[in-house]
C-alpha cells in the first residue's frame, strides 16, 4: 500500500468540475513528476490534497498511511506528514522565516523544539539550500523575490521533513541558478531523508536536475498517460498536442 | 458648550465640534475659579451623544452618574495588587499611582529630585509649585465641551504632575498609574506632564482595572448594586523648545464595565518632537479624543496607535493631528482590530491652520475584522487652510485572509494558531515602535491573552463564511 493513495478523485470549485477520477500512488523514496498543460487541474489536485476549502471532493478518496484523510482539516495532514510547496507563497508580514518554522514544528510535537536542536537543524537546512543566514530573520515571504519565495518553501520542507510533498510548480519564475539550487534540495531530501515528492510542472527543465522514477500526464481532469522519464523527452519532442490527439482529449 | 452650531450631518461641522483646536481654558484664572466654571458647564449638559451619520454613535446616555461615588483611600492604602501583577518589573525613573480618587504612591529618583525634576500629584503641584501649574495647566485643554470633561475639571482630585527641566536626558521612563478597584467608582484623573527645553525623556501611562465582569457581580442583589464605574481623564503635555518625548499609554479596564471618556492633548513645540502611542486594549464604553498639535515651526510627531475590542466593548476614538504652524512634519499610524460583537470607531483627522506652510503630514488607519458581529469603522478627514503643503491619508479595511490560514495550517498550525500568528504579525509593526522590551512585552501578551478569550468568535467566522 502506498503513503499517499489517490482514488477516484473528482473535485469542484464553485462553478466547475476540474478533476474528473484521478489515480495516483506515491511512497516515501519516491520521486514522481506530474505534468500538463494549463489548465489541466495540476494545481487543483495540490491544493485539494492539503484540504484547501475552496475545492469540493465530490467523489473519490485521498488515503494517507492508510488513513482516509479527505475530510481531515489541512493542519492534521500537515501533522500526518504532508507537505504543499506553493506556486504562490502568502506573505506572513510580522513574523521571521525562523519563528515561523519553529511555530509549524512545534505544532507537530509534543515538547516544544530545544534552542540548540532548532539551530543546528537550521544550519543544516540553510546549508543545504545555500540562502544566507540573515534569511531567517527576515519577515516570511515579505518582500521576497519569486526566487526567495520558492527557496523559503523548500527551506519549510527541509525543516519539516515530511513524508510526501508535493510542490506545485516550484519552478516556475526561477532563474536558472535557483532552479538548480532548489531542484537539488529535493533531490537532497530525497537522498537523505527518503522523502516521496510530487513535482508538478510544465516545463521538462527541472526534471534534468531531479530524476523522476514516474511520469504522469494530466490533462482535462484525469491522467492520460503514463510512465518513466521517458515521457519527460517524449513530451519535449511533442508537446502536449500530440498526446491530446492520440487519447482524444478535447482541447 | 463651545459656540459652535452643529448642524447633524453635515462633515465639516460634525468635524470641527469634534476638533479641540486647543482653546485651553487658563487664560489667567485661578484653579477654583476654573473649577467653578466646569461645575456651572456639569450642571447645564447632559451626557454626552457623539453621532458621526450613517456610521456610529457614541453615547454614555446610560451612565448612571449618580451611583458613583468619586471614592478616596487614605493616602497610606498601598498600591494594588494589580499594578505589581500586571506592569513589568523594570526600571524606571519615577511613578505616580492613583488608586480611584487617591494618589498612593510617589516614587522618584532621588538623583532627579537633585536634577530639578519634579514628580508629584497634581493637587500638591497645584500649591507647591504654584507658578509652573499656573503656567502650564489646562493650558491648551478645555473643560466645557461636554459633561464629562467638564465633571473631570470640577471634581478631579489626585491627578499626576511631571516636570522635567531644561536639557535633562532621562533614559528610562516615568509611569503613570491609574486603576479603579471595582464598580460604583468615579474617577477623575488628570496629568500634566511639561518638558523643559532640550529634555529628553519617556512617560508610560497605565489604566488599569481589576475584572469585574458578570462573575464578580453575580450574587448581590443586581438592581441596587452598580456595576458600572467611570473614568474621566484629561491629559496633557507641552513639549518646549527642542524637547524630545516618547509617551505610550497602554489601557486595558478589563471585563468590568468601566466607561472611559478622556481627552488628551499633546503639544509640541518648536523643534520638538514627540512620539506618542495610546494602546487601548479594554473598556466597556470608551471615548477618546487624542489630540497631538504641533503649534510651533520645526516641530515633529510620530502618532501611532492601537486598539482591539472584545465582546460586548464599544470604542471611539478620534485622533487628531492639528499643525498650527509650519515648518512642520507629522506621521499618524493606527492599526485596530475588532472581535466578539464589539464596535469600534476611528476618526483620524488632519488640520493644517492657516499659515501652517511647508507642513508634511500623513494618516493612514489599518483595521482588521475578526468576528462576523463586529463592527468597525474608520473615517480620514483632511481640513487643509495651507496652500504649500502636503497632507494625505490611506489606509485599509482587513478581514482574515483564507489564503494566508491555509497556507499556515499547511504547515500544521490548527486555525486559531494561524490568526493568532496573522493578528500579531498585523500589530507589530506598531507595537514594535514601542522600542521597550517590557512594554512591548505586556502589550503582546495581552493581544495574545484577547485573542485566547476571543477563540469561539474566530472560529464562528470561519464557519459563517
Amino acid at each position: 500500500m502506498a503513503d499517499l493513495e489517490i482514488k477516484n478523485l473528482h473535485v469542484r470549485t464553485e462553478d466547475r468540475e476540474i478533476l474528473r477520477g484521478v489515480d495516483l500512488n506515491i511512497s516515501r523514496g519516491e520521486i514522481h513528476a506530474l505534468m500538463g498543460p494549463n489548465g489541466s487541474g495540476k494545481s487543483t489536485l495540490a491544493n485539494t490534497l492539503l484540504g484547501h476549502p475552496s475545492y469540493e471532493v465530490t467523489e473519490g478518496e485521498i488515503f494517507f498511511k492508510g488513513e482516509n484523510i479527505t475530510e481531515s482539516e489541512p493542519h492534521e495532514r500537515a501533522k500526518a506528514g504532508l507537505f504543499l510547496a506553493f506556486q504562490y507563497p502568502v506573505a506572513i508580514p510580522g513574523v521571521s522565516v525562523a519563528n515561523f518554522l519553529r511555530m509549524a514544528i512545534n505544532a507537530k510535537r509534543e515538547e516544544p523544539i530545544g534552542v540548540k536542536e532548532f539551530r543546528e537543524h537550521l544550519k543544516h537546512a540553510v546549508e543545504l539550500l545555500d540562502v544566507d543566514r540573515a534569511f531567517t530573520s527576515r519577515h516570511l515571504n515579505d518582500g521576497f523575490s519569486g526566487g526567495e519565495k520558492k527557496r523559503a518553501e523548500i527551506l519549510q520542507m527541509a525543516m519539516l521533513s515530511p513524508d510526501v510533498a508535493i510542490l506545485d510548480e516550484t519552478d516556475s519564475g526561477l532563474d536558472i541558478d535557483a532552479l538548480r539550487t532548489v531542484a537539488e534540495g529535493v533531490q537532497k531530501l530525497h537522498d537523505e531523508q527518503g522523502l516521496g515528492a510530487l513535482i508538478i510542472t510544465h516545463y521538462q527543465r527541472i526534471l534534468h536536475y531531479v530524476k523522476p522514477q514516474f511520469v504522469h500526464i494530466l490533462m482535462d481532469g484525469r491522467i492520460v498517460l503514463e510512465g518513466g522519464v521517458e515521457l519527460v523527452e517524449r513530451l519535449e519532442r511533442e508537446g502536449y498536442d500530440q498526446i491530446r490527439q492520440e487519447h482524444g482529449v478535447g482541447v | 458648550m463651545s459656540e459652535i452650531a452643529v448642524k447633524p450631518g453635515r462633515h465639516r461641522e460634525a468635524t470641527l465640534y469634534h476638533a479641540l483646536a486647543g482653546e485651553g481654558a487658563g487664560d489667567g484664572r485661578t484653579l477654583e475659579e476654573m473649577r467653578a466654571a466646569a461645575l456651572a458647564a456639569f450642571e447645564r449638559e447632559d451626557l454626552p451623544v457623539w453621532r458621526r451619520s450613517g456610521f456610529w454613535t457614541t453615547s454614555f446616555a446610560d451612565l448612571d452618574l449618580d451611583a458613583l461615588q468619586a471614592r478616596t483611600h487614605p493616602a497610606d492604602v498601598g498600591v494594588p495588587d494589580l499594578v505589581t501583577q500586571t506592569l513589568p518589573d523594570r526600571p524606571r525613573a519615577g511613578r505616580i499611582v492613583q488608586r480611584e480618587g487617591t494618589v498612593v504612591q510617589v516614587e522618584l529618583d532621588p538623583e532627579l529630585t537633585e536634577r530639578g525634576v519634579i514628580l508629584c500629584s497634581l493637587e500638591d503641584a497645584a500649591h507647591e509649585h504654584p507658578d509652573l501649574f499656573a503656567r502650564w495647566y489646562s493650558k491648551r485643554l478645555t473643560i466645557d465641551r461636554h459633561k464629562l470633561e467638564a465633571a473631570n475639571a470640577a471634581f478631579w482630585t489626585g491627578g499626576a504632575f511631571l516636570y522635567v527641566p531644561d536639557g535633562l536626558v532621562v533614559d528610562d521612563p516615568f509611569e503613570i498609574v491609574y486603576t479603579i478597584d471595582g464598580p460604583g467608582v468615579a474617577q477623575y484623573g488628570r496629568t500634566l506632564v511639561v518638558g523643559g527645553r532640550m529634555s529628553d525623556f519617556k512617560v508610560h501611562e497605565h489604566d488599569l482595572a481589576d475584572d469585574f465582569g458578570e462573575e464578580a457581580v453575580a450574587g448581590s442583589d443586581v438592581d441596587s448594586t452598580p456595576r458600572q464605574s467611570l473614568h474621566a481623564g484629561a491629559f496633557e503635555l507641552y513639549l518646549q523648545d527642542g524637547a524630545r518625548c516618547r509617551l505610550a499609554q497602554v489601557q486595558d479596564w478589563g471585563t468590568g464595565e468601566v466607561h472611559d471618556c478622556s481627552t488628551r492633548f499633546v503639544c509640541v513645540g518648536r523643534d520638538a518632537y514627540c512620539h506618542w502611542l495610546p494602546a487601548l486594549l479594554g473598556g466597556h464604553l470608551v471615548r477618546h479624543h487624542c489630540e497631538l498639535s504641533v503649534s510651533e515651526p520645526g516641530g515633529d510627531m510620530a502618532f501611532r496607535g492601537l486598539f482591539f475590542t472584545q465582546g460586548h466593548e464599544q470604542l471611539d476614538v478620534f485622533a487628531v493631528d492639528l499643525h498650527e504652524t509650519g515648518p512642520s512634519g507629522g506621521d499618524v499610524h493606527w492599526r485596530g482590530a475588532a472581535t466578539g460583537e464589539s464596535r469600534a470607531s476611528f476618526e483620524g483627522l488632519i488640520k493644517i491652520d492657516p499659515g501652517a506652510q511647508k507642513t508634511h503630514t500623513y494618516l493612514q488607519a489599518h483595521t482588521m475584522v475578526l468576528s462576523p458581529k463586529a463592527r468597525l469603522d474608520a473615517i480620514p478627514s483632511v481640513l487643509v487652510s495651507a496652500d504649500d503643503v502636503s497632507a494625505s491619508h490611506g489606509g485599509t479595511v482587513g478581514e482574515l485572509d483564507e489564503s494566508s490560514i491555509f497556507y499556515m495550517q499547511s504547515r500544521g498550525l490548527d486555525r486559531a494558531a494561524a490568526v493568532k500568528v496573522i493578528v500579531e504579525g498585523f500589530f507589530e509593526p506598531t507595537i514594535g515602535e514601542l522600542a521597550d522590551e517590557p512594554l512591548q512585552g505586556l502589550v503582546r501578551e495581552k493581544i495574545a491573552s484577547k485573542l485566547a478569550a476571543a477563540r469561539d468568535d474566530i472560529e464562528a467566522y470561519a464557519t459563517a463564511r
